[in-house]
């Protein structure tokens, strides 16, 4: 992260001295500093300091209905939390809905890019609709997936071979995860094509033409050429995705409510705090899911090396 | 964006793709706006089927019903209210902060993008135990003020990166010329500036009333009234003639109508958004 | 869940609301007086009987104070969340608030609740309140809420079905009965099994028709330290129900999330035998204003096909606990105006408020008197009327927990998929529950 930031830095030193020694650079710096105090103060104020406070919290046994039973306990609520096999069926649970969401979204968006990169004709059509999942609010989305997987109401099991009309998708969690997982696809697809609209104009036509006349098939041009070049977009858009994904909650909340195991960790960390208003130990998972994201984060920035100054200039 | 003869070869291809596209994004709202036409009894004893078939359409009453609810007209005030002041006070602080990182040089700007990475990438729901109990304490909790601060917290990072990415391509030094050319520097500044960095403060602008109109944890959390409940949160609550289930096509025109104003935003600045997604690279 | 009647019948009910409003105004105007400026009261109610209780609402509205109705969202799980976070934040503006009778404990525990003292105790809680509902409203010997209504659950089912499979019905029937009877004769068995507070409702009062109970009574009240009694043979009886249910042909095809409404169109399908189904007392005036329509009863004649009984048993020969629901209407400790509103309380309690109730709205009474109303005994069949008050008298109520939420949580946690309930379902539960009252596990 710091490397990146460094880059960042650099990126905007450019044209100016680098160390701010004369008159106008400090006021230059004060002037900046005048600019971004308040932005980052407001920022701070809703991240940081909660945050700091549920570090506190969590280490007390702290309900919100009893709470003159508070009591300090140092971390027995993360040992609790760590040691509990609910914790961990729904990290599986959030990790399954990234990586499978993630791909689909990332073959299916790459699809639609190729698609819109090319389309000459009725443009501001294909744009504006595609535009239309992205706008729709989670909650609504999740309500239209629903509805269209009921068995009652919904067209879906009519509409699919090999699937009997009463066929019920929310009694067990594999196919009530397919639900949750379609509507949330089909919701920030669009917006992954966007991001790799974006990469993909950036692949020199040059370079195509160059790879046809020396006879590449569609494939090699693809491997060879396309997605090399925009590698960095692909990655971005990933990073991004995958940490939205990894957040879910709006679509589980909607459709399953957390029944038959399709509970997210932040959906466990929600009802914990906001239902059960068990703030020690839903402290403690409101840390514990900070520190999941950091970590998923750094596992996707190593493992696929993506270099974040990249995002600056194409995300 | 080139424009490509390659295009042209593969017609058939980009047209079944065109196709494919449009039913993905169409159908589930082509879905919904059906349901929403169901009346409440075929639904309630089971009307399956994409349209409403067999006597159980339901004509406007639906939406008639919808709009007639109290609850339902004062959430949308709300998100509009909401979702407006959230969306003009985040820019215009953001565009202070993107000229500041874009234009000068300054101790701490590594600090304020990585602050801003990191919330970019924040768990909301780890927050909203903490900050339920402090909007509690000071009294915000269940006030537009109370959803304000928090969307415009999570709205500033992409806000700063999308401007301040915008900023950057601004050429500055026209701002110069022009005043060599004798122009005052306000007139330099709108004339000059102001029509080059307006498309990207529109970009954020639409961003940031997207995320705001799409809020649930915040919208569910730090509400509990129809004072400041907002779009979101109202729809999951929504009671209807049937309490044990969700009146799925009372549901439905309520999602249509809190979806038609997204509509109308993305129709009125489909170029503008979709410039905004893809900033940095259009700059080619 | 005690709530919800359907207000299917909304619009032949809405006439009458007119009427009714007009009656309670006159009614109880008189028990309702005071001095003072002209403050408004928010009334937080859920969802059920809105035309009766916007009515009720009105005519408890006097010179001194304004009633205004706020609705809560529709599952109890989403009301008790809304109502405790504005308590938690020390809201004034909550005078009076509806709650389902399981998180009463929870709130008094939590002191955000204003008791009744003295002489308004024993208006709202005299030897007219049935048992089941008089024992919701009290906390550490406190009278913590006034009871306004009584839910309670019965065993419908269709009279030609009971019939085909000879099953005599003026006898206490068992589940195992039910179960074969339906399964045996194209019929289906009608509960709620979805992941919520309902399916702890049925698993209580299969617990309790067994003898046993989720919490030892004794030392339910003591919170954490409550006894967790589930692993028992009480226990395994009910496990044994479940799991008889769910491996049976008696099934509904949405069996694992089915809830009050689900089964409704069940009773009357276009083809097959009809259904048994435990389901609370909504249910009588929601087929009477179905006749001839989809999902109700074809015309008169057959609505007289629909048989009411008591609860199913457990084990045969021990006599069932109904399950009990309803509503208590409770005074928020923070309340600008206490005294205003617990006068306001006894308004919206009150025997007539309550005809109203059970008369538009299918909400029965907590009080005996009323059972005896003419206005009740036009409404309902007399039969059905002892039915409902015996079970209510003598049903069970779910453990009086100040942790109550986490109690039912748990044991959905460990119940739900119904299709997973086995022998070893109460043991396992039992030390899940013990681990969550302790704090050593997660919910």
């Amino acid at each position: 992260m710091t490397s990146v930031i460094a880059n960042e830095a650099k990126a905007g030193n450019g044209k100016k001295d680098k160390e701010p020694t004369s008159d106008r650079s400090r006021s230059e710096n004060r002037l900046a500093l005048k600019l971004v105090a308040l932005p980052l103060a407001l920022m701070l104020l809703v991240t940081a300091f909660p945050m700091l406070r549920a570090l506190y919290l969590s280490l007390f046994t702290y309900s919100l209905t009893a709470p003159d039973d508070r009591k300090f306990i140092g971390i027995d609520n993360y040992v609790t939390a760590l040691t509990d096999g609910l914790f961990w069926r729904d990290t599986l649970v959030t990790v399954i809905i990234m990586i499978v969401t993630v791909a689909f979204e990332l073959v299916i968006g790459f699809a639609f890019a190729m698609v819109m990169h090319k389309v000459i004709f009725a443009r501001g059509v294909i744009r504006t609709s595609i535009l239309i999942p992205y706008g729709v609010i989670t909650v609504v989305s999740g309500f239209a997936w629903q509805f269209a997987f009921s068995n009652t109401n919904g067209f879906v099991n009519d509409w699919l071979p090999f699937i009997g009309t009463d066929f019920n998708w929310f009694a067990e969690r594999n196919s009530s995860l397919i639900a949750i997982m379609a509507s949330e696809i089909w919701k920030t697809t669009p917006f992954m094509s966007l991001l790799l609209l974006a990469g993909l104009a950036q692949v020199s036509e040059d370079m195509l033409e160059a790879a046809k006349v020396d006879g590449a098939t569609w494939w090699q041009r693809l491997y060879k050429v396309i997605l090399p070049n925009m590698r960095a977009a692909i990655m971005v858009a990933v990073l991004f995705r995958a940490l939205d994904a990894y957040r879910i909650f709006d679509n589980i909340f909607v459709m399953t409510a957390g029944a038959n195991g399709t509970e997210s960790i932040s959906f466990l960390t929600y009802r914990q705090v906001i239902e059960q208003f068990q703030l020690g130990i839903g402290s403690a998972l409101s840390v514990l899911l900070f520190l999941s994201v950091l970590v998923v984060a750094f596992i996707i920035v190593k493992l696929f090396k993506v270099n974040l100054a990249d995002a600056r200039q194409e995300g | 964006m080139p424009r490509t003869l390659t295009g042209l070869k593969n017609n058939i291809g980009t047209v079944i793709g065109c196709a494919l596209i449009l039913i993905w994004c169409l159908l589930p709202v082509a879905w919904i706006i059906s349901l929403s036409f169901k009346s409440q009894e075929s639904v309630t004893n089971g009307s399956p089927g994409f349209f409403p078939s067999g006597g159980g359409g339901a004509g406007w009453s639906n939406y008639a019903d919808v709009l007639q609810d109290d609850q339902f007209r004062r959430s949308i005030i709300n998100s509009i209210g909401i979702s407006l002041i959230a969306t003009i006070l985040s820019v215009t602080l953001a565009t202070l902060a993107a000229y500041a990182i874009a234009r000068l040089e300054f101790k701490g700007k590594k600090f304020v993008l990585t602050t801003a990475l990191v919330i970019a990438m924040f768990p909301v729901v780890s927050l909203v135990g903490p900050l339920f109990d402090m909007w509690r304490t000071i009294g915000i909790y269940d006030t537009w003020l109370g959803l304000i601060i928090p969307y415009m917290s999570f709205t500033l990072p992409l806000a700063i990166w999308t401007l301040s990415a915008f900023f950057r391509e601004i050429p500055w030094e026209m701002e110069q010329a022009a005043q060599v050319d004798g122009a005052t520097s306000w007139q330099a500044f709108r004339k000059v500036i102001v029509p080059l960095a307006a498309p990207g403060v529109f970009t954020a602008a639409i961003l940031t009333f997207f995320f705001a109109w799409n809020d649930f944890v915040f919208g569910i959390s730090l509400t509990s009234t129809e004072n400041a409940r907002p779009i979101p949160a109202a729809l999951s609550f929504f009671v209807g003639a049937d309490p044990f289930n969700r009146p799925a096509s009372l549901l439905a025109a309520g999602a249509v109508v809190a979806t038609i104003p997204i509509v109308v935003l993305v129709l009125f600045f489909q170029r503008k958004i979709v410039a905004g997604l893809t900033a940095g690279a259009v700059k080619g | 869940m005690t709530r919800r009647p359907a207000r299917r019948t909304s619009r032949s009910t809405r006439a009458t609301v007119g009427l009714a409003a007009a009656a309670l105004s006159m009614s109880v105007l008189a028990a309702c007086g005071g001095g003072g400026g002209k403050p408004t009261l928010n009334w937080y109610i859920n969802p059920d009987g809105q035309d009766t209780l916007n009515a009720l609402a009105k005519s408890c509205s006097t010179d001194d104070y304004t009633i205004k109705i706020q609705l809560l969202p529709s599952s109890a799980t989403d009301q008790r969340t809304q109502l405790a976070r504005r308590l938690a934040a020390k809201d004034t503006s909550t005078d009076l608030m509806s709650l389902d009778p399981v998180f009463v404990p929870e709130f008094a525990n939590a002191n955000w609740l204003l008791p009744f003292e003295g002489e308004l105790a024993d208006q709202v809680l005299d030897d007219d309140v049935l048992k089941g509902a008089g024992e919701t409203v009290t906390w550490e010997d406190k009278v913590v809420a006034a009871p306004q209504w009584a839910n309670t659950q019965v065993l419908w089912y269709r009279k030609s079905l009971a019939q085909a499979a000879g099953l005599d019905m003026t006898q206490p029937v068992t589940w195992d009965q039910v179960i074969d009877a339906a399964a045996d004769n194209d019929g289906t068995v009608g509960v709620q099994a979805n992941k919520y507070e309902a399916y702890v409702v049925w698993i209580n009062s299969l617990i309790q028709g067994a003898g046993g109970n989720i919490l030892d009574p004794k030392t339910v009240e003591d919170g954490r330290d409550a006894k967790v009694t589930i692993d028992s043979k009480a226990g395994e009886d009910a496990a044994a129900v479940i799991e008889k249910l769910a491996k049976s042909g008696a099934t509904q095809p949405d069996f694992t999330t089915s809830n009050e409404g689900t089964s409704l169109g069940r009773m009357f399908p276009e083809s097959g035998a009809g259904e048994f189904m435990t389901n609370w007392t909504f249910v009588y005036k929601n087929y009477e204003g179905l006749i001839g329509k989809p999902g109700g009863p074809k015309d008169e004649a057959e609505l007289g096909d629909l048989g009411f009984a008591r609860y199913p048993q457990t084990v045969q020969g021990e006599e069932s606990k109904p399950p009990i629901g309803g509503i208590d209407i409770g005074v928020g400790a923070y309340s600008k105006h206490p005294e205003l509103a617990q006068q306001a309380a006894v308004c919206v309690t009150s025997a007539q408020a309550q005809t109203d109730l059970a008369v538009n709205e299918g909400l029965m009474p907590s009080r005996q008197s009323v059972y005896g109303s003419d206005e009740l005994k036009e409404a309902y069949p007399a039969e059905l009327l002892t039915l409902w008050s015996e079970s209510v008298d003598s049903g069970g109520p779910r453990p009086k927990s100040a942790f109550y939420s986490q109690v039912s949580s748990a044991i959905q946690s460990r119940w739900h998929s119904p299709t997973s309930v086995g022998p070893s379902t109460p043991a396992r539960s039992a030390a899940f529950l013990e681990a969550v009252l302790s704090g050593k596990a997660l919910l």
